[in-house]
């Protein structure tokens, strides 16, 4: 029986509401008896806290709440893998993503103000912002344990072996940069608490139930006595996967017994959020002289900046991904994720497969290139296909559409795709 | 020395899903209503990207509704069950999985309650489309889901489905990597055509035909604004977006500096939908999110090489690089 609704393009459920604007996002909201919160960035990359004078903050007119580390009532720390990345700073800075304060107050006018009547006192420690840097001896440590987060290997074949079947070797590195989900909405996050005691946050995250997870640990509040309502999400990517202010907002409601509503500026959510990581890949790809693959190698070494976020599994995903979609019997890569002083990475579409694309690809058309062999030949002959196996040493066994999109796109370009590989 | 015009090919892989083993899991509750309608309620949050509109589809098809006969509740700790992140390209496989199991399950009671009324020997003679349960074979022998649903609540019994579904996967060997870390592969491949000004090093994208083996497409359109909206990111990744860093210090914290692409700057997007079935996946489907971005960049960075015999091998490709490795070539003789 054919399918009645799959398949068709119904207008999307969501589309009427937020084309007449109707949809309401977390910012949009407004209750009685609103407070309006705001948090203090840090302005170093790498430095011991000293001092944080609140004196002439709590001054200010409207006033209701100014925190601190210390008012971390749970464990002061959020993080998907490690939950080392501070609510609240409270010895040191480690990145421009960590927060030293967090005030509310009656208007977002006296709430700025506040802030900028803190007194902050840091002296700058050495700072390491190159991830190359950060792995050798003797670099400025960001963590204890040192700046290597994750080191993921992958071994398949006989690498010798492979660089001797090659008629050429093609070698190249590969570098990525730093870059910014740059979503429409940036975060804001409305935090109540109900009678009873139960604290309800509104915010425009890409997992409820996680950040219920992640508010329970750092309020010390048991998660039946939290509720995450996920509101209208303007564009997330990966960079509402972390905490940017759930937990300060929820703290400022808790504290002042009054809802706290933080909507951050355009400059704060590029502070707040993760971004995508950049690579530094070193490749050598062998070949046939038919363009057969032989062999590829790779190092990946990711800036995962200042906290651990999703750093490690953001590499592993690049390490499977390295060879890109070909069967390659020789394989050998290393992938690492480093501690740096810049802003963290973490999540962000295509998760660590998005920066190996750019090194696989570039080689693969310098195979061709070298060999004087069309592109398209050299890609269609090491083609994944349904029954391969992979470097991981997995075998596809369904829904391998590969060789028709390539057969597809080649042919819309004018290219003669039977004709070129035979 | 002006204009040149290029092509570039980028082919890649994407693993969906959480992968390494992980939990993987989607949680889904559809409930039925005696006006012939349903609800369907899961953690999923819709990112605009259109995973409820999915969902929606998907019961509609079970329960042989239309897609405005259902209503789809997000994203609420207290109502809805969990269902893993929005993220790694796996709501449409991994909830999508859950919610076709949950309308199953909401159905299941009301077909044991019309099978002897409809005088079939097995409910596996039933089948429930256009708003009603009918006998195969034989389609005006029925009765409408709305009747069944009051006459199943009028005796007692529940007219909600729950279904939790989990994507298999293990994790990597620490020493060689060796494992089936990701399912399903989605694939794709890209086509940048481009023109590169030699006098500016600007670059003009003026058409990505974008072709993607979603496995099977739930939403056409949506399946398409997903490839369109991966090659405007894709784009800027390529060529536009940096952020700049100065001593760890953020340079261009606003989109006055930090430059994301604008409708000037998009190419033409020709969608191409592959459909490679995927056993596992609801009706053969699995994502799109994340593999729509993936070839953007490779395909642009060739498609230059392709143009004027340049390889930029360090992103974002600016028109400064680019005159600069231009010129290399020109001083070492070499004039494409």
């Amino acid at each position: 029986m054919k399918d009645q609704v799959v398949g068709s393009s119904p207008v999307k459920v969501d589309a009427r509401d937020k084309a007449t604007g109707a949809t309401k996002y977390p910012g949009d909201l407004r209750v009685p008896g609103m407070l309006f919160g705001k948090l203090l960035y840090s302005p170093s990359a790498h430095a011991k806290i000293i001092g944080i004078g609140l004196a002439d903050a709590w001054r200010v007119p409207g006033v209701r709440a100014v925190l601190t580390a210390r008012d971390v009532p749970g464990h002061n720390g959020h993080g998907v893998i490690i939950p080392h990345q501070p609510v609240l700073a409270h010895d040191l800075v480690r990145s421009v993503n960590d927060v030293l304060v967090a005030v509310a107050a009656d208007t977002l006018a006296a709430a700025e103000e506040a802030l900028r009547k803190v007194k902050i006192e840091l002296v700058e420690l050495p700072a390491v912002f190159d991830a190359t840097a950060a792995m050798a001896e003797g670099a400025p440590l960001i963590h204890p344990e040192g700046n290597i987060l994750s080191h993921h290997k992958i071994r398949r074949g006989d690498m010798a072996e492979g660089w001797a079947r090659a008629a050429v070797v093609v070698e190249n590195t590969y570098r990525t940069q730093m870059v910014d989900h740059a979503f429409l909405q940036t975060e804001a996050a409305l935090a109540e608490i109900e009678v009873g005691g139960t604290l309800v946050l509104h915010i425009a995250t890409q997992y409820p139930h996680w950040d219920r997870k992640e508010l329970s640990r750092a309020l010390g509040m048991p998660e039946d006595m939290i509720r995450v309502v996920g509101g209208s999400v303007g564009g997330a990517f990966g960079g509402r996967e972390d905490m940017t202010l759930q937990v300060q907002a929820a703290l400022l409601a808790m504290r002042t017994g009054r809802p706290v509503k933080i909507v951050c500026t355009r400059e704060e959510s590029f502070h707040a959020h993760s971004k995508r990581h950049a690579m530094i890949m070193h490749y050598r790809t062998g070949a046939t002289r038919e363009g057969r693959l032989t062999a590829v190698e790779a190092t990946i070494i990711g800036d995962t900046g200042a906290y651990a976020s999703w750093g490690t599994n953001v590499l592993r995903k690049a390490a499977v991904h390295a060879t890109g979609p070909y069967i390659v019997p020789n394989v050998k890569v290393d992938a690492y994720a480093v501690y740096t002083n810049n802003p963290f990475a973490g999540a962000m579409r295509g998760f660590g497969a998005a920066q190996p694309a750019v090194a696989y690809e570039g080689q693969m058309d310098e195979v061709a290139r070298v060999l004087g062999l069309h592109p398209f030949a050299v890609r269609w002959q090491n083609a994944m296909t349904e029954g391969c196996t992979t470097a991981t040493g997995q075998v596809l066994e369904s829904s391998v559409g590969l060789r028709a999109t390539m057969e597809k796109a080649g042919s819309l370009v004018g290219w003669d795709v039977s004709k070129i590989y035979g | 020395m002006a204009r040149r015009r290029g092509i570039g090919m980028a082919s890649v892989f994407y693993g969906t899903g959480y992968g390494n083993g992980f939990p993987d899991v989607s949680s889904a509750i559809v409930e039925l209503h005696p006006s012939g309608k349903a609800t369907v309620r899961t953690g999923a949050v819709d990112c605009g990207q259109g995973s409820s509109t999915v969902f929606a589809i998907i019961a509609a098809e079970v329960l042989g509704l239309q897609v405005s006969d259902i209503t789809v509740t997000t994203g609420d700790t207290d109502n809805t069950p969990d269902t893993g992140t929005t993220a790694a390209t796996r709501q449409t496989y991994n909830t999508g999985n859950a919610v076709r199991l949950a309308a199953l399950d909401a159905l299941r009671p009301l077909l044991d309650l019309v099978k002897p009324k409809l005088a079939v020997n097995t409910v596996d003679g039933l089948v429930v489309r256009g708003g009603a349960i009918e006998v195969r074979g034989w389609p005006g022998r029925k009765v409408t889901l709305a009747e069944a649903i009051a006459v199943a609540q009028a005796e007692g019994l529940t007219t909600m489905g729950q279904a939790t579904f989990t994507a298999h996967t293990t994790a990597l060997d620490p020493e060689n990597g060796q494992g089936a870390p990701y399912w399903p592969y989605a694939f794709a491949t890209h086509m940048a055509e481009v023109e590169v000004d030699t006098l500016t090093g600007m670059v003009e994208v003026l058409r990505v035909v974008a072709a993607h083996d979603v496995g099977r497409a739930i939403n056409r359109a949506g399946v398409e604004g997903q490839i369109e909206g991966g090659v405007a990111q894709g784009l800027g990744y390529a060529l536009l977006e940096e952020v700049q860093l100065d001593s760890g210090r953020i340079q261009n914290p606003n989109l006055a500096g930090y430059l994301v692409p604008t409708a000037m700057d998009m190419a033409v997007v020709e969608s191409i939908i592959v459909e490679h079935p995927e056993p596992s996946g609801p009706f053969g489907a699995k994502g799109i999110g994340e593999p729509a971005i993936l070839p953007v960049a490779p395909a642009i960075l060739n498609a230059i090489f392709d143009a004027v015999g340049v390889r930029i091998t360090d992103l974002p490709a600016t028109p400064e690089k680019i005159l600069q490795a231009i010129k290399l070539q020109e001083d070492r003789g070499i004039v494409k």
